[in-house]
């Protein structure tokens, strides 16, 4: 997959995980602009991916993710 | 109490329970909640409205999903992070109610189970469904 392709899913996930179809996320968004972005909702956003990409994550990888650019090359690392 | 940790949380476990609602539990939900609507406290009135007697809470009934994940499955190292639950019967109080989960599908990462659970009145008809997603602590 491209990292557009992998950008279109991540976002489907966004949307699906905070109930908002007009959700629009670029690299630099944070939990600080998602007010329902919450330690649980990260959980479910990791959970989500893992179960997308058929990949399994770490702790320690996920817990310092900065941004939706650094999920993305997380997952893209991983292919 | 049960007290399962993640590793012994294998999906296809099952665990249930029986619990009868009463008109104390009633009381006691009224009094926490301060739901004072007459649909649960006064037979006429759910007579009026097509229902047998007074209907126990929805929430009530819900509430055994509580007892579910942190009695049962998993136990003492319960923290459950969200349930989704839809109402499909009326519960009457002095109904029978069983109570059940299934863990189907597991997460390593953050050490969760999702459950799948029912609720069931004496007739075996499913009052309730919904899901959990619980991590075991």
């Amino acid at each position: 997959m491209s990292r557009e392709e992998v950008f279109a899913e991540v976002t489907k996930i966004f949307r699906d995980v905070f109930d908002d179809d007009t959700l629009v996320i670029v690299d630099e968004t944070n939990s600080g602009d998602i007010e329902d972005w919450d330690s649980l909702e990260h959980i479910n956003l990791v959970v989500a991916m893992e179960k997308r990409f058929n990949m399994k994550f770490n702790l320690k990888e996920v817990g310092k993710l900065a941004n939706v650019g650094e999920m993305v090359d997380l997952i893209l690392s991983r292919m | 109490m049960n007290a399962y940790t993640y590793e012994e949380m294998e999906v296809g476990r099952k665990e249930s329970f029986t619990v009868q609602v009463t008109e104390a539990d009633m009381d006691a939900f009224r009094a926490v909640t301060g739901d004072g609507n007459p649909l649960h406290a006064d037979d006429g009135f759910a007579r009026d409205k097509g229902y047998e007697g007074k209907v126990a809470f929805g929430m009530l009934t819900a509430s055994y999903l509580s007892t579910l994940a942190g009695v049962y499955l998993p136990g003492e190292r319960s923290l459950i992070q969200s349930v989704e639950t839809k109402f499909l019967k009326p519960v009457y109080p002095g109904d029978t109610l069983s109570v059940s989960g299934e863990i189907t599908e597991k997460n390593d990462t953050y050490s969760l189970i999702f459950v799948k659970a029912e609720i069931r009145n004496q007739k075996g008809e499913k009052v309730l469904r919904g899901k959990l997603q619980i991590q075991v602590i």
